[in-house]
């Protein structure tokens, strides 16, 4: 499909109740005027996500799709699209081209990440309440997808957990890859990442968008040599 | 024995069959235990899957879009519950995807894709079986094979099951699917395409579409 007759597609994924689905929302309530917006969804046991997000009154409720993925979350987003494919294109067909689609996977362990034939940029959300070690122990979502959000900073006291030490060991993951940290409860987290959205969705209307698929192994040597295999 | 067909036949081939359990959620919801699974496996292979399995090798069969749209049609009137069909067709269009990347050219295939408003998956892999030069028979026993593993992988994450024994109803069924293979690859080269349907599959597929808590998406 040329890039014109379809919308940007935007994944999101990280672990269970990092607030991958608030994250959602809230962007939609942000952006929903300006962009034309769409949004699939890959409950494991339900579809609350959707339902939820249909709730928020943030989207027409026409404008969200749940697709079941048979307790494979990360199948339906890497190895086997087609379900998440067509959920997407059937949304662009109804309503569009929309401006972005996100796709929400459900939530997954640390390995997941998107395909690169079906989402073209890939934000990887974490919390603070889930542990402040998580960006440290990495994984491709942490080191390599194109966003890192680190959620519910205002938690950290109550849990226990160092927001510095975490925003530490990303950026020393991801390179020079981006990385938000905050709560969407309030703060300029939100704003940041609905930045982010509307310059991927310009670098890729401009066709200049550079996605990187973080699925691969992780960059490594041979003789102090780094590489990384396509 | 063909690649071609074991391709087909692999669930690591991307169509999209993990997402379904073939009736058996909705089984398990109803309070069915692993025990019976083999007999739900069995009388879906003897019923809706040979009818399928039919369909299959008949579309293996054409060579024109017309013919393979009046399948589409033929098939779906015979599949009751709107769910079903529907599944069908997302299974058939994840399917048709695939395989046009393996051969961006096929003729039958593009045409088939432009015109199609249902694309059961019956008809697609029959269709896709021929483009790679199998045989109807092959695609009636990939069509039968897929039906059973598909509710014996389900049942895996269903219920409290050895995965090792659900892979052993499967070696069990060998010889059925292999004669129901024979059998609907033999109807499919006669007249009338078989019709033998199982009403309560219709209906539980109905209760399924609508259960809030469901893992598959059949």
């Amino acid at each position: 499909m040329p890039v014109e007759s379809r919308s940007l597609r935007i994944g999101v994924a990280g672990p269970v109740g990092t607030g991958k689905s608030s994250l959602i929302a809230a962007l939609c309530r942000e952006l929903g005027e300006r962009l034309q917006l769409g949004v699939v969804t890959n409950d494991i046991y339900t579809d609350e996500d959707a339902r939820m997000i249909r709730g928020q009154g943030v989207l027409a409720a026409d404008r969200i799709v749940a697709v079941q993925t048979g307790c494979c979350p990360h199948t339906a987003i890497r190895d086997d699209i087609g379900a998440n494919l067509q959920a997407a294109e059937g949304l662009d067909r109804i309503h569009g081209p929309l401006d972005v689609v996100f796709v929400e996977s459900g939530g997954d362990n640390l390995t997941a990440a998107f395909s690169p034939a079906l989402a073209d940029v890939q934000i990887f959300v974490l919390d603070c309440a889930g542990g402040d070690d998580v960006p440290r122990k990495g994984g491709p979502g942490v080191s390599r997808a194109d966003l890192l959000v680190i959620n519910k900073t205002d938690l950290a006291p109550y849990v226990g957990a160092s927001v510095e030490r975490m925003l530490a060991d990303a950026h020393a993951q991801r390179d020079h890859r981006p990385v938000v940290a905050g709560s969407l409860r309030g703060g300029s987290a939100l704003a940041q990442v609905a930045g982010w959205v509307q310059e991927q969705l310009r670098l890729w209307r401009a066709g200049r968008l550079v996605s990187v698929d973080p699925g691969p192994p992780a960059p490594h040597g041979h003789g102090g040599h780094i590489h990384q295999h396509a | 024995m063909r690649v071609l067909d074991l391709i087909l036949a692999d669930a690591r081939t991307p169509t999209g069959g993990y997402a379904h359990s073939a009736g058996l959620e909705q089984l398990v919801i109803g309070g069915a235990d692993a025990g019976a699974v083999p007999g739900f496996v069995t009388a879906r292979l003897r019923t809706v899957a040979w009818v399928e399995a039919a369909f299959a090798a008949r579309a293996c069969a054409q060579d024109r879009v017309p013919d393979l749209l009046e399948l589409d049609l033929e098939l779906a009137a015979r599949v009751a519950a709107p769910p079903l069909r529907h599944a069908s067709g997302r299974l058939g269009i994840s399917l048709l995807r695939t395989a046009l990347r393996w051969w961006p050219e096929a003729g039958l295939l593009l045409g088939y894709q432009d015109r199609s408003e249902l694309t059961l998956r019956p008809v697609v892999l029959g269709a896709v079986v021929r483009c790679g030069g199998g045989t109807p028979l092959a695609a009636a026993t990939i069509s039968l094979y897929e039906d059973a593993a598909t509710v014996c992988s389900a049942a895996v994450k269903l219920l409290p099951l050895d995965p090792a024994l659900a892979s052993a109803w499967m070696v069990r069924l060998a010889d059925e699917i292999e004669a129901l293979s024979a059998r609907a690859t033999a109807a499919a080269a006669g007249g009338e395409l078989p019709s033998t349907a199982t009403p309560s599959l219709d209906r539980d597929a109905l209760v399924h579409a609508e259960h809030p808590r469901r893992l598959f998406a059949s």
